[in-house]
């Protein structure tokens, strides 16, 4: 066994016995959590040891490193993770229609979307699965928005798939968290024509997408607002400006 | 090749056999009545994320509870997994070792890189009543034997070293609540050549 295996599981390190406080008596825990009376008040501590179903040996250690604040996963400007295709920054300014649409600052916009072949992330199936601890959670993203109302990703350009226009999905939340606007993204067809038709050897190969926006269910009933402006080539990668107006 | 094997000598070989490749799961419950700053951590940002995917999947605000969102709208069950991303840095800060279980010199012990995150329960008004359970698998471990309520157990797959006669390290785990065996392979007898 390797060291760094021994010193983690604990076998009596000369590290691990240092911490380990004297035994009172053969089976006494080493440590418990306190309980505390001060005054009236009562803060009741581990119910371990109050009988013979919830008696078990209480760890003598502190547990791993002292845990520090850490925000959810997909809290990231870069998306990616191990998705490939072309290049594509995603830029979403967020305004405020009940300020004369003033940019909104320190707003929440959580964006998703498909990968170059038209999958999404996957999302664990029944929750009966295990899932690694290193397992990716790709295109899906969050960020703050600035002083502008600006958010900003690096992604890359989204696939297809059968029955809808390409989009990305968008979820937009005030600084607490309250949802202000569910909404989708989408791309005008120029741009998206280019990529898949000709962006066969950035793995684009599923070939011209089949659904318009004209047609989509979600935009075909008026997608002005929703459509993006996108620039760019395959080579330098393509750019989506996006504004985005809620009521904050 | 068994066939040929001397009866005396299986006997052998079958003592120092062990019981088996077995994986323990432990399931580890946060609600609001949990007092470790992890399980605080956890319980306190997987509530705010709840809190805000619930949203998505109850756009009209016209259900309440998890249950309720689950029963009425379709693809709510992925609300395990979108919340599960609040909940996996604090997971990773484990270092890989199972928390609470300690083996009998008080330590934790078990190794694990599975895990799966369930909601248990929430409410989009109600804190208290969140209710989370996080399921830890351990790495594969080698069953040696059961004393009194303890597993004897080796960490990985022992029972080659168990055939050559070799000491290995150990460890006593004690069986308790809320942990269990979440898979067994039995050990297939070949002859030390």
């Amino acid at each position: 066994m390797e060291r760094k295996e021994f010193l983690k599981r604990g076998f009596g390190s000369l590290l691990g016995i240092a911490t380990v406080a004297p035994l009172v008596g053969g089976c006494s825990k080493t440590e418990v959590d306190p309980t505390t009376t001060t005054g009236t008040t009562t803060s009741t501590g581990s119910t371990n040891g109050s009988s013979s179903s919830n008696c078990s040996v209480t760890p003598s250690e502190t547990e791993g490193p002292f845990p520090t604040k850490s925000p959810a996963n997909f809290v990231r400007k870069d998306i990616r993770d191990d998705r490939t295709g072309v290049a594509f920054t995603v830029n979403i300014t967020i305004k405020n229609a009940s300020s004369s649409c003033a940019a909104l600052s320190g707003a929440l916009v959580d964006i998703w979307h498909c990968d170059k072949d038209g999958y999404y992330s996957e999302y664990g199936g029944s929750g009966m699965q295990s899932v690694n601890l290193t397992t990716v959670d790709f295109l899906r993203g969050r960020q703050t928005t600035d002083a502008n109302g600006l958010v900003s990703f690096t992604s890359i350009f989204p696939g297809w798939y059968s029955g809808r226009a390409p989009h990305i999905h968008v979820h937009i939340y005030n600084s607490s968290g309250k949802s202000l606007l569910v909404t989708q993204i989408a791309f005008p067809y120029d741009i998206t024509n280019t990529v898949y038709t000709t962006a066969q050897s950035y793995g684009y190969t599923k070939g011209a997408q089949d659904t318009k926006n004209e047609n989509d269910n979600v935009f075909s009933d008026g997608f002005t607002t929703e459509l993006a402006t996108v620039a760019g080539s395959l080579s330098g990668g393509y750019t989506l400006t996006h504004t985005i107006v809620v009521n904050a | 090749m068994l066939a040929n094997r001397d009866p005396c000598t299986l006997n052998v070989f079958e003592k120092y056999m062990a019981k088996g490749i077995i994986r323990l799961c432990y399931r580890k419950i946060i609600d609001a009545a949990s007092q470790k700053l992890w399980d605080k951590y956890v319980f306190d940002d997987t509530y705010q994320e709840f809190f805000m995917q619930a949203q998505y999947y109850n756009q009209q605000g016209k259900y309440s509870t998890f249950q309720e969102l689950l029963d009425n709208v379709p693809n709510a069950d992925r609300l395990h997994h979108l919340i599960s991303s609040a909940a996996i840095g604090y997971i990773r800060q484990l270092n890989q070792l199972i928390p609470d279980i300690a083996n009998q010199t008080g330590k934790l012990c078990l190794p694990f890189s599975q895990f799966n995150f369930e909601i248990i329960q929430s409410h989009v008004q109600k804190k208290p009543d969140h209710r989370v359970a996080i399921s830890f698998y351990s790495d594969e471990l080698t069953w040696i034997d059961t004393i009194n309520t303890m597993l004897l157990i080796a960490y990985g797959q022992q029972q080659e070293a168990l055939r050559e006669g070799k000491a290995i390290a150990t460890d006593l785990i004690s069986l308790q609540p809320y942990l269990s065996i979440s898979s067994y392979q039995p050990i297939v007898s070949h002859p030390v050549l």
